[in-house]
């Protein structure tokens, strides 16, 4: 379960081009070795290694063990408690529309703004 | 959009019964912006405003509890009454938490469609989401609540 205090280094695991091109493969592929995700990303094994592991930290990707190999899997959880919180901005905005068009009609209708 | 990013985007579209000329006026003119930008509590005063490219929009808003926040929009795109686009910070250079914000202003048969969109993708930018969806958020739907609760006792 992720923590107040870990909610934003999710953020922080996604701002990198790397970690999202890892993501999306997982996504489109589904379940894949590190020497697989190593063959398509334009960096070493021990990179891509490196960011599996801020990835894993977040919660954003589980291993499991297959023979000599790690196989990685997309755990998109991380993600909607993201959404979460920009639906909470959207409902400060929506109430700030909100009164746009309340004074939007009051000074149409003429009365004092 | 640039694949290689993600950034946080939050787009809302909403429709008013009133010209273009005048929803952009309402955006742009601070005498407008104090009655309505808010949230609710807060009082919104403004210190400075260029409308124009490269212009700033400087303003403070206030709580009497929760404090005092400068903010600032640097625009960079004014074409009334079609669109605005602006830079949102703190009020400093190199604020990691801004965002980009646009606004654009359509004409219809019966108003105006305005589409907002806002894009955050520094990891700060995105706290603020966090902080403000939290905080803000959280206060407006209380606020809401109220208004809905009133209205039901109205009826009642």
């Amino acid at each position: 379960m992720l923590t107040p205090r870990t909610e934003p280094r999710v953020f922080e695991a996604l701002g990198h081009p790397t970690r999202l091109q890892l993501l999306e493969r997982l996504r489109r592929e589904g379940p894949l070795s590190t020497s697989a995700l190593a063959e398509d990303a334009t960096m070493t094994r021990q990179g891509v290694r490196k960011h599996l592991g801020v990835l894993s930290e977040v919660g954003l990707v589980r291993d499991q063990r297959q023979g000599r190999e790690r196989l990685w899997t997309l755990d998109p959880r991380p993600l909607a408690d993201a959404a979460g919180w920009l639906e909470g901005f959207r409902v400060l905005w929506e109430a700030r529309l909100d009164r746009l068009d309340a004074h939007l009609q009051r000074i149409q209708q003429g009365e004092p703004t | 959009m640039n694949s290689t990013h993600a950034p946080l985007e939050l787009v809302i579209q909403r429709h008013y019964k009133a010209p273009p000329e005048l929803v952009f006026r309402a955006w742009t003119d601070p005498a407008h912006l104090s009655e309505w930008w808010g949230p609710e509590g807060f009082e919104t005063d403004t210190h400075h405003m260029d409308l124009r490219p490269g212009g700033e929009w400087l303003f403070t808003m206030r709580h009497p509890q929760a404090g005092v926040f400068p903010n600032r929009a640097r625009y960079l795109e004014v074409d009334p009454p079609r669109r605005l686009a602006y830079l949102h910070d703190a009020g400093v250079d190199d604020d990691p938490s801004g965002f980009h914000a646009s606004v654009d202003f359509e004409p219809t048969a019966t108003g105006t469609q305005v589409t907002l969109r806002m894009v955050f993708s520094t990891p700060e930018a995105r706290q603020r989401v966090v902080d403000h969806g939290a905080v803000e958020g959280g206060r407006q739907t209380l606020a809401r609540l109220d208004a809905v609760l009133e209205r039901l006792r109205a009826e009642a």
